[in-house]
C-alpha cells in the first residue's frame, strides 16, 4: 500500500517541475528582447520633444556623428542644424544617462535586497539616497569651495558612504546584521538626512536655488551632457561586471548568512565589498540625476518574477529592465506636461506605489518584515 | 577525515555557552550529540562550521584548525544541514542544490551532473524545477541534504535534521545519511533514534559534554534523569522501522 501511494505521488512531482532547459532559453530570449527595447526606447527618446525629429532623421543624425560621412551616400540629410544640435547635444546624452541611472539604481536595489534578505530594501529605505542628496545639496547651496572643492559627484558619494556606514554601524551587533534593525536604522537615518538638507535649504533662503534643488531632489535628467556620462558609465560597467562574477556568493548570501558561511563565503568581507559598491553606484547616480525613487524597489522584483531568484539571471535582466523603465519614465516626464518637465520621482511613484502596496500584500513580504 | 575538538569553549553575543568541550568524529563514523534544549549543542556545531569563533580551544578537521583555513577550503571539507532555510526568494530546487558548488571553481556541466546525482540520491530528481518555498518540510530537508551532498565533503554536520518531519521521513533521512558513510556529527532530539543510529554519542548538559561513548553504555537511566530531569523507563512499546523500498 505504502509503495503504491508513493508511486502515485511521483508523477505529481514531475508535473510541477519546470525543465531547466526551457527556462534558460527563455532567459536568452528575454535578454535579446530587452536589449531591443533598450535601443528602441532610446531611439524614441531622442526623437520626441518640443522640437520633433523624425525617427529616421534621429537615426541619421546619430549615425552621421558616430561615423562621419557615412550618411550622405545612404540617407539624404533631411534634418536642420537645430535638430542636429538638439539630438546630439541634449537628447542623446540625456537618453544614455537615463539608461545608465535606471540600470544602476535597479541593480543596487537587487543587491541590497539580497544583502539584507528583505524584499522591501531599496536605496531609499536604507538611507543611502538621502545621504547622497544631503552631500549634493550642501555643494549646490553652499558652493563647492565651502566643502574644500568637493565636486557634486564626490559630495554625493561621500554622503552616501556616510549614510551607509552609519546604517551599518547602527544595524550590526557584534558583527552580525539583523535585517529588521538594518531597515529601521536605514529609515531613521533617511529621515535624519532629509531633515538636514531641508534645514540647509531653508537657511539658504534663495528661492530660485532652493527651487532647483527641490526639483533635483525629486530626480531629473535635465543636467545630462556628454561630459557627465563617463563616470556613471564606468562605475556601472565595473560594478555589474564584479557582481556578475560574484553571483554565487550573492545567491548564498540571499539564502542566509549561516548558509553562506557554511558554503565558504567570507561573509564579512563580501558584505563590506557590496556595501562599498552599492554606495559608490548610488552616490554617482544620485549626483548626476538626483534621488529617483522606486526604480531600485520595483525593477528587481519584476526581474525576479520573470527569471526567478538566481542572480546570474536576475542581475542582467534587472539592469536592462531598469534602463528601459527609466527611459520610458523620462519620456513621460518630458511629454505629459510639456513644456514643463515632471520630476522623475513623480512618474516612478505613480507606477511604484501601487506595486509597493501589492508587494506588501504578499505573504512572503509580510514574513520577511516580521522576521528579525 | 577526522573532526577533533579539544577543550573548546564558545560564546554567543558575549555570553559563554559551551565550556571546554572535547569531541571526536572519526572517518565514516556517525556521531550524535544529544542534550536538553539550550544546552549548547547548536552553538557547538556553529563553531565547527565557523559561524562562531571559539573563545578557547582548538577545532581541527583533518588536522587543520578550521578557523585558520581559508573560508572556501573549510567549506570544501565540511557541509552543513542547519535549521535556517532560505525562505523569501524564489530559488528553485536545482538552484538551491547548485549552491553546494559555491566553494569550488564553477564548471557548468560537471556541476549540473553532480547536482542531479545529489537530488537523485535524496529521491527528488523530479522536483528540480520546483520553487523551494513551495515544498513540504520533509522535501525541504531533503533538498538541503542534497545541497550538502553536492558540496562533496567528507564531514557532514546536521542540526536537528529530523525536526518538523513525520516518523517515516525522519527514518528516511537518517538511513540516507548512514548509508552515505560520511563522517557525520548530528544533533538529535529523539534519544531512541540517537541510540539506533549512532556509532557513538555525546551528551551535553549546561554547556558541558558530560558523557560520551557507545549509546547503550552512555544513555543510562541515571544519566538521563540527571541531564533531562525525567525518569527513563523500559517498556514494551511500538518500534518504528522503515519499510524497504520496493523497486
Amino acid at each position: 500500500m505504502t509503495s503504491e501511494t508513493r508511486q502515485q505521488a511521483a508523477p505529481a512531482e514531475v508535473a510541477g517541475a519546470r525543465p531547466p532547459v526551457r527556462r534558460r532559453g527563455r532567459f536568452a530570449g528575454l535578454v535579446v528582447a530587452l536589449s531591443v527595447a533598450v535601443v528602441a526606447s532610446t531611439w524614441l527618446a531622442v526623437s520626441i520633444g518640443a522640437i520633433p525629429v523624425a525617427l529616421s532623421d534621429a537615426w541619421g543624425i546619430v549615425a552621421d556623428r558616430v561615423v562621419p560621412g557615412v550618411v550622405p551616400g545612404v540617407v539624404p540629410r533631411t534634418w536642420t542644424p537645430v535638430q542636429e544640435q538638439i539630438v546630439w547635444e541634449f537628447r542623446l546624452p540625456r537618453a544614455l544617462l537615463a539608461l545608465l541611472v535606471g540600470a544602476g539604481l535597479a541593480v543596487v536595489g537587487a543587491v541590497l535586497q539580497a544583502l539584507v534578505r528583505n524584499p522591501l530594501a531599496d536605496p531609499f529605505l536604507l538611507g543611502v539616497s538621502s545621504g547622497a542628496s544631503f552631500g549634493a545639496v550642501l555643494v549646490l547651496i553652499l558652493g563647492a569651495s565651502a566643502l574644500g572643492g568637493l565636486s557634486l559627484s564626490a559630495a554625493a558619494f561621500a554622503g552616501s558612504l556616510l549614510a551607509l556606514v552609519l546604517v551599518y554601524v547602527l544595524a550590526q551587533r557584534s558583527g552580525r546584521i539583523t535585517p529588521s534593525r538594518l531597515v529601521l536604522a536605514g529609515v531613521a537615518l533617511a529621515y535624519l538626512f532629509q531633515a538636514a538638507y531641508s534645514f540647509v535649504l531653508q537657511l539658504a533662503q534663495s528661492g530660485r536655488a532652493a527651487q532647483q534643488v527641490l526639483f533635483w531632489l525629486m530626480g531629473s535628467l535635465g543636467g545630462a551632457r556628454w561630459d557627465v556620462l563617463p563616470l556613471p558609465a564606468l562605475v556601472l560597467v565595473a560594478g555589474v561586471a564584479y557582481l556578475l562574477l560574484q553571483y554565487r556568493p550573492l545567491n548564498a548570501l540571499a539564502a542566509g548568512e549561516e548558509t553562506a558561511i557554511s558554503l565558504g563565503v567570507n561573509v564579512n568581507r563580501f558584505r563590506l565589498s557590496l556595501f562599498v559598491l552599492t554606495s559608490l553606484l548610488v552616490g554617482v547616480m544620485v549626483a548626476t540625476s538626483g534621488a529617483i525613487a522606486f526604480v531600485g524597489l520595483i525593477v528587481p522584483h519584476a526581474a525576479r518574477l520573470l527569471v526567478g531568484a538566481d542572480h546570474r539571471r536576475v542581475l542582467p535582466v534587472t539592469a536592462l529592465l531598469g534602463a528601459v523603465f527609466l527611459q520610458l519614465v523620462d519620456i513621460a516626464a518630458r511629454t505629459v506636461n510639456a513644456p514643463q518637465e515632471l520630476a522623475l520621482s513623480i512618474v516612478t511613484a505613480l507606477f511604484g506605489v501601487p506595486f509597493f502596496l501589492w508587494l506588501l500584500r504578499r505573504r512572503s513580504a509580510d514574513r520577511a518584515v516580521n522576521v528579525s | 577525515m577526522k573532526l577533533d575538538l579539544r577543550n573548546v569553549s564558545v560564546a554567543a553575543d558575549g555570553t559563554p555557552i559551551v565550556h571546554e568541550a572535547d569531541l571526536l568524529v572519526a572517518d565514516g563514523e556517525f556521531v550524535t550529540l544529544v542534550g536538553p534544549n539550550g544546552c549548547g549543542k547548536s552553538t557547538l556545531l556553529r563553531a565547527i562550521y565557523r559561524a562562531l569563533r571559539p573563545t578557547a580551544g582548538l577545532i581541527t578537521v583533518d588536522g587543520d584548525d578550521v578557523h585558520r583555513l581559508p573560508a572556501r577550503q573549510a567549506a570544501q571539507r565540511t557541509a552543513v544541514v542547519a535549521q535556517e532555510t532560505p525562505a523569501d526568494l524564489d530559488f528553485t530546487v536545482s538552484e538551491i542544490v547548485r549552491m553546494g558548488r559555491t566553494p569550488y571553481r564553477a564548471d557548468a556541466r560537471a556541476d549540473e551532473e553532480l547536482c542531479a546525482r545529489a537530488l537523485d540520491r535524496v529521491g527528488l530528481s523530479g522536483a528540480a524545477g520546483r520553487i523551494f518555498a513551495t515544498l513540504s518540510g520533509g522535501e525541504k530537508q531533503r533538498v538541503l541534504l542534497a545541497r550538502a551532498l553536492a558540496q562533496q565533503t567528507r564531514l557532514l554536520l546536521l542540526d536537528e535534521p529530523t525536526s518538523h518531519l513525520d516518523i517515516r521521513h525522519q527514518l528516511e533521512i537518517l538511513h540516507l545519511v548512514r548509508e552515505l558513510g560520511i563522517a557525520t556529527l548530528a544533533v538529535l532530539h529523539d534519544l531512541n533514534q540517537a541510540t539506533a543510529f549512532s556509532d557513538r554519542l555525546y551528551v551535553m548538559s549546561a554547556g558541558r559534554i558530560v558523557a560520551g561513548g557507545p549509546p547503550e553504555q552512555v544513555l543510562t537511566p541515571d544519566l538521563i534523569s540527571q541531564v533531562y530531569g525525567v525518569r527513563a523507563v523500559h517498556r514494551t512499546q511500538l518500534v518504528f522501522e522503515r519499510l524497504k523500498e520496493e523497486q
